[in-house]
């Protein structure tokens, strides 16, 4: 799996804080809260309860056969409080509740029948609610049932106000962590464009080493890479085009002298006459390799991109090599490719050479257009390529070693290494597969070819 | 027998060119440097010229630049070099053709044979002169007016406007143009970009917004009134 990216990690960070350190709070809070709400709502309860005892109290002594029923409903409990009084194993409420009896646990029961006083909150019908025990004279107890139902509303309010300012939290938090590694990313950010800038050849992008204190080294030191690349770069440079000159200016003086004995073989003895065709033959083949080993050596070149007609051009490499030009079929919407006319001459030309030196001729080549990607394919019949063949056809000095080659040990194994440097010039590939049929398939894919 | 002049500083090539184009029959001198080739013009002037472009000295390209200043002799540039910018350069300061060594002989008096066809084949009917607007180009006259006025071209330039402007209107690719002026079968397109840019210099009134020799994207280039 991939990793999360730097700047994705700190907002997650940022966020993580923030919810644990706001949700941390609002527990906190909440419990708080509601300690001191219910210790509040007790007391309140409790006085209430102690009040009301007192009425009864005074409502049952005052004659010798009180209506209990009477004294009860004549006490002032509201909504939620109701009033249960245990007089002689008998029960009497204020309000015709059933059930009510069942709320008053009989722990609670037992505690007040040995004539202390006790508070209990219980559960009644899902209802959180307060149940006050006060032994009254001569073992009655009076029973104070209190409904929380309205705390509990608030709790809830107060839970649900908590969660969201929480998460409010976290998304400001994760915010701020966007916003944090951004800004710090921002140094880095033009690190990478500088390096993309390199890549794509601008040797002259830099980082400016006076710009972020904490990035000053790794400026100086990207510089220095760069400063290093570039003249590495240009050492290179100059070594080709002085190893050009150096290799060329003999060839010349060669290629003159030899083509003067050439014009004399015919006066020579047959021994001078070998001798001077051996050296002609070698020198033209020398030639080839040295242009291609400079070709080679120049991989950072470009492709110089014209609009140019492949269809003819490709009948015309054909024509140069005696191959039939009918071979050549063309589809797509525009036989006017953008590429560098050079290479791709020198590419169908290898591709040509090498289907006849390994594959017996080529027998077909199309050339196809479709959006902006142009293919070029050649096709032989001959044995094909062998899979061990395959994956290093395209690198420098490998030769064949198919049995049908009879190119002899003419080439020096660059040609399919030049196809190759070309369609990676045109930001292309170049490949081989086997043709259905049998014989070898070589495509090559270019890209940017609309014109 | 047609003379050329080699201007070559490094002696084994001067001597091998000298030895293999006297083999094919041209009158070959050597100069081992640029004054040297400058005054060996003016005193018995070849009919074409082959120069070096790496020379003590005067350089190559001003060697080509001085030349042009007084004749119209086809200049071949033979040069180790062959990148973009020196093979661009030396076609500006007026080379007709750019071979980078080493050149096979075969290949260079082929390329010899083709710039110095001083007659073009011109039917047994005389040709007027071909007019385009104040554009006056006379195939068998050699001779170009502007405003009346002749213009000074090289030969390899009024060939190539003699192309243009036997085919009014009409365009002219690169390789047909490469094909016809310089007898080249694939040849570098450059080639003509830069001696299309020459003749605007010297028959266009703004060079750089073309009335007469306008280029056709992707196409080519025609010779419009």
């Amino acid at each position: 799996m991939r990793r999360a990216g730097l700047r994705v990690r700190v907002t997650a960070g940022f966020a993580a804080g923030a919810l644990t350190l706001s949700a941390l709070m609002a527990l906190v809070s909440y419990q708080i809260t509601r300690g001191s709400l219910l210790n509040e709502r007790e007391g309140t309860a409790v006085r209430a309860a102690y009040y009301d005892a007192a009425v009864v109290r005074a409502g049952l002594g005052s004659v010798a056969q009180p209506d209990v029923a009477a004294v009860l409903s004549s006490l002032d409990t509201g909504e939620n409080r109701r009033a249960v009084l245990q007089r002689g194993g008998a029960w009497y409420a204020s309000k015709a509740d059933s059930g009510l009896r069942e709320t008053i646990p009989a722990a609670l029961q037992q505690t007040a029948g040995g004539g202390r006083a006790a508070v209990q909150r219980v559960r009644a019908d899902g209802v959180p609610t307060l149940v006050v025990a006060l032994p009254l004279a001569d073992g009655d107890v009076f029973y104070e049932v209190d409904s929380l139902q309205e705390l509990q509303h608030t709790l809830g309010v107060l839970t649900l106000v908590l969660t969201l300012v929480a998460l409010g939290t976290a998304a400001i938090g994760a915010a701020l962590g966007w916003y944090a590694a951004r800004y710090v990313l921002r140094p880095l950010t033009r690190v990478v464009d500088a390096a993309e800038g390199i890549a794509a050849g601008r040797s002259d992008a830099r980082l400016d080493p006076g710009g972020e204190p904490e990035l000053a080294r790794l400026s100086t030191s990207f510089n220095h890479m760069v400063d290093e690349l570039s003249a590495r770069n240009e050492r290179d440079r100059r070594f080709a085009a002085d190893v050009s000159h150096e290799l060329r200016s003999p060839l010349q003086t060669l290629a003159a002298a030899a083509s003067v004995l050439d014009k004399r073989r015919p006066q020579m003895d047959p021994r001078s006459a070998t001798a001077a065709g051996l050296v002609t033959d070698e020198l033209s083949r020398f030639q080839g390799l040295v242009n291609d080993l400079l070709e080679l050596a120049r991989s950072d070149r470009s492709a110089d991109r014209a609009p140019v007609d492949v269809a003819e051009l490709a009948r015309q490499v054909c024509r140069e090599r005696h191959t039939g030009a009918d071979i050549v079929a063309v589809a797509g919407p525009s036989e006017v490719w953008l590429v560098d006319r050079r290479r791709i001459a020198q590419l169908l030309g290898n591709l040509l050479d090498n289907a006849e030196a390994y594959g017996g001729g080529a027998t077909a080549i199309r050339l196809t257009l479709d959006e902006d990607r142009g293919t070029l394919e050649v096709d032989d019949e001959g044995p094909g390529v062998s899979p061990d063949d395959k994956p290093v056809i395209f690198d420098r000095f490998v030769r064949g070693r198919s049995a049908g080659a009879r190119a002899g040990g003419d080439g020096a194994g660059l040609g399919l290494a030049l196809v190759a440097q070309h369609a990676a010039a045109h930001g292309g590939t170049a490949t081989v597969l086997d043709r259905p049929g049998g014989g070898a398939r070589f495509r090559v894919e270019l890209v940017g070819c609309r014109p | 027998m047609s003379a050329v002049l080699v201007i070559e500083d490094d002696d084994r090539i001067r001597l091998s060119l000298v030895l293999a184009l006297e083999d094919e029959g041209y009158a070959v001198s050597g100069a081992s440097t640029a004054e040297e080739g400058l005054a060996s013009q003016r005193s018995r002037p070849a009919d074409t010229v082959l120069v070096d472009l790496m020379l003590p000295g005067i350089d190559g390209f001003e060697c080509i630049r001085q030349l042009r200043r007084t004749d119209d002799v086809p200049i071949v540039v033979i040069s180790a070099r062959d990148d973009t910018q020196d093979i661009v350069e030396a076609l500006e300061a007026g080379a007709d053709d750019y071979l980078v060594k080493p050149v096979a002989i075969k290949e260079l008096t082929a390329r010899l044979r083709a710039l110095s066809r001083r007659a073009r084949t011109i039917g047994t009917d005389p040709v007027p002169a071909l007019r385009f607007g104040d554009l006056e180009v006379s195939p068998e006259a050699g001779e170009v007016r502007l405003h009346g006025a002749p213009v000074p071209v090289t030969r390899t330039e009024f060939q190539l406007l003699c192309e243009l402007a036997e085919h009014p209107g009409r365009v002219l690719s690169r390789q047909q143009l490469l094909r016809r002026v310089w007898q080249y079968e694939g040849g570098d397109e450059r080639l003509v970009d830069v001696h299309i840019g020459r003749l605007r210099q010297k028959i266009e009134d703004d060079s750089g917004s073309p009335r007469h020799l306008v280029t056709v994207r992707g196409l080519g280039y025609k010779l419009q009134r």
